[in-house]
């Protein structure tokens, strides 16, 4: 696994919120399911003293850590305010944040990214599901039903269509070690380059699956920079140009971001891209046979 | 969301960079009480929102004489298909030099990237391309309120030193107006000083209310009453109806569509928690398409319910046929619900997409 096991402890910003409510809950079952800490305490201004699914709430981050140790954290703040939230995180000595807030503007997601790299934080998102190492550590809202614990990485700009893919690869008996969306927006914390190399120095993956999108090349920069086998699927190859589909980082530019020269640029590297995600199971299996 | 090039200048004004004497009239009148503000030669800009205008016809030069029946000419016109209600009238620049200047975001640093060449105008895409070393590149750092001098020389190099202070005043406009980009293009050097010819501004989307812009004119009236449903929209030109939850897997169904041979009409992502309600309206929306002959519902997620689901696409009511893939809780109960009443349920999303193309066609 990457990023944490079941020792993490796990703080949830604004878990009085009714996504940081919910969530909790669900992540604190799996914590259960696998024996993990989970979710141990919340925090969200002005509500300290109160409890939610008996987990304490405090009025700050600070002194959630200071009273429970904990090294994670994860942000249900709406957008106007995420930004800030990710800031005081990284200023109580979070080691790493996850960021599931959508729409929160790119002028403080780069910034809060700056803020968090001074103190050696990790931004994972933001507008992302999370992460899950099967049979170790939830942190966010993926169903954790679809996995099954294994060998794969997988690594995603998206949300549901890893759901899709981790679906497809538990289906076919392709279990995971740890899956990771690292956020469809134009500026991410943890881009594929970082992620791949904490998968390099992890025992457990012996392949990794990146699920990209039309814009930017955050996915050839990874595949370039690890020696680990690679199956790629990227979605956006019917999208119009300079039209938005959903994800600010879905924009097309021009010759250099769109799905068709990505995947040419991905091939040339010698990266199997698959061309519907029910192939990927099947590609995943001939890099083994391949390599055996 | 791109502004206009008038609202561009308006706020680069504000900011202290020089730009020509102008001002927006909406009607060939309006330009006669106000031409004397000028000076002798103008130039008449339309303000159409698609790039290219100037080769397109949409940028004339006139004199006192000329000016009032150019402007109504121009209106008269379309750019590139798109009617002129808006013309920017401005004093004419008697340009030494250009330059090309912007700032945007650098995906791969996470920081502002300026951008700076001692050539710039209409060819700025052909000089990126064939010699690229001529576009000067640099980081900001975001948490730095200004851009450090070192930087802007480096930048600039022997272009006059009044246009350091050109960049940092756009640096500010971009931090402070949420700016995905600003534009100045060209940047010239005249007898009387630097001014910016040329402005383009995108405000990030995602920021508009803190800006006080609160109608995105970016997007067509059906996308807009999409995004008041909280639906990300996007129209295309098929006649196969998309709806998913999630941008990537709604996309992934797009591709899928193209892959077996069929067109899509819409991207639809109704994004998280669909409850019955939101379904309806999402199912609606799309069948209003006059074009849609078949709509795709491609549902996945550990907490979606199908009965909900269900429940919202019957409550739609729509004449066009409906093929549903779910995943999720309650899946015996909704495909209970929809059995009967001419919906179709398919376990993959290979399947749902091969039988709307089939349908479609």
């Amino acid at each position: 696994m990457i990023y944490g096991d079941k020792n993490t402890k796990v703080i949830v910003q604004n878990i009085t919120g009714r996504q940081g409510e919910f969530h909790s809950g669900l992540m604190n079952e799996y914590a259960q399911q696998v024996g993990g800490r989970g979710v141990v305490a919340g925090a969200t201004p002005g509500k300290g003293g109160q409890q939610v699914h008996g987990i304490p709430v405090y009025n700050t981050v600070k002194e959630a850590v200071r009273d429970h140790d904990a090294t994670a954290s994860v942000i249900f703040v709406p957008g106007a305010a995420a930004g800030d939230a990710i800031m005081e995180a990284a200023n109580a000595g979070i080691e790493l944040v996850v960021v599931i807030t959508e729409h929160i503007p790119v002028h403080d997601t780069m910034k809060a990214i700056a803020y968090a790299r001074l103190s050696g934080c990790s931004v994972i998102g933001p507008n992302c599901p999370g992460l899950l190492s099967p049979g170790e550590l939830k942190i966010g809202i993926m169903p954790a039903q679809l996995f099954s614990r294994g060998r794969i990485g997988v690594i995603s700009r998206s949300g549901t269509l890893t759901y899709e893919v981790v679906d497809e690869l538990t289906r076919a008996g392709l279990g995971q070690s740890t899956v990771i969306g690292i956020g469809g927006d134009p500026v991410i914390g943890q881009t594929f380059v970082d992620v791949l190399g904490r998968f390099e120095n992890d025992p457990q993956t012996k392949a990794v699956v990146l699920i990209g999108e039309v814009g930017g090349n955050l996915e050839e920069e990874g595949a370039q920079s690890t020696n680990l086998p690679v199956v790629a699927y990227i979605a956006g190859k019917s999208a119009p140009p300079d039209k938005r589909m959903g994800h600010a980082g879905a924009i097309v530019e021009g010759g250099e971001g769109d799905a068709g020269s990505k995947i040419k640029r991905l091939k040339k590297l010698g990266v199997p891209v698959a061309s519907r995600p029910s192939e990927i199971p099947e590609i995943v299996k001939g890099l083994f046979t391949n390599r055996c | 969301m791109k502004l206009r090039e008038y609202e561009a200048k308006k706020v680069l004004r504000d900011y202290g960079i020089p730009v020509p004497a102008g001002f927006l009239i909406r009607s060939a009148d309006e330009l006669a009480p106000r031409i004397h503000e000028l000076g002798a030669q103008i130039v008449l800009k339309a303000q159409v929102d698609v790039g290219g205008r100037g080769k397109a016809g949409g940028v004339l030069k006139a004199d006192h004489e000329t000016a009032v029946p150019v402007a109504r000419d121009l209106f008269n016109k379309k750019i590139k298909g798109l009617p002129v209600r808006e013309i920017l009238a401005e004093q004419y620049l008697e340009i030494q030099h250009e330059y090309y200047l912007s700032i945007t975001i650098d995906r791969s640093k996470k920081q502002p990237l300026i951008l700076f060449a001692d050539s710039g105008g209409v060819e700025i895409e052909t000089t990126a391309r064939e010699r690229p070393a001529a576009i000067r590149k640099a980081v900001a750092m975001p948490l730095m309120k200004d851009i450090p001098s070192f930087m802007l020389r480096e930048l600039t190099g022997s272009a006059p030193r009044e246009i350091d202070q050109v960049i940092n005043k756009l640096y500010h406009v971009f931090c402070e107006k949420d700016a995905l980009l600003a534009e100045i293009n060209p940047l010239v050097t005249t007898p009387k000083g630097v001014f910016a010819a040329d402005a383009k501004i995108i405000i990030d989307d995602n920021a508009l209310a803190r800006q006080g812009i609160t109608v995105n004119r970016d997007l067509s009236e059906r996308e807009r009453e999409a995004e008041r449903h909280g639906f990300s929209y996007v129209e295309l030109n098929g006649s196969i109806g998309v709806i998913g939850n999630g941008a990537g897997l709604t996309m992934a169904t797009l591709d899928l569509i193209e892959h077996y041979g069929g067109r899509a009409a819409n991207f639809l992502d109704v994004g998280g928690g669909a409850e019955s309600e939101r379904v309806k309206n999402a199912v609606r929306l799309v069948a209003s398409v006059p074009s849609v002959r078949v709509i795709v519902v491609n549902l996945l997620g550990g907490i979606t319910r199908c009965d909900e689901v269900a429940r919202g696409i019957i409550a739609a009511g729509i004449p066009q046929k409906v093929i549903v893939r779910l995943a999720g809780t309650n899946e015996e109960e909704g495909k209970k619900l929809l059995a009967g009443k001419g919906y179709e349920m398919l376990d993959t999303m290979d399947l749902v997409v091969k039988k709307a193309v089939a349908v479609a066609t």
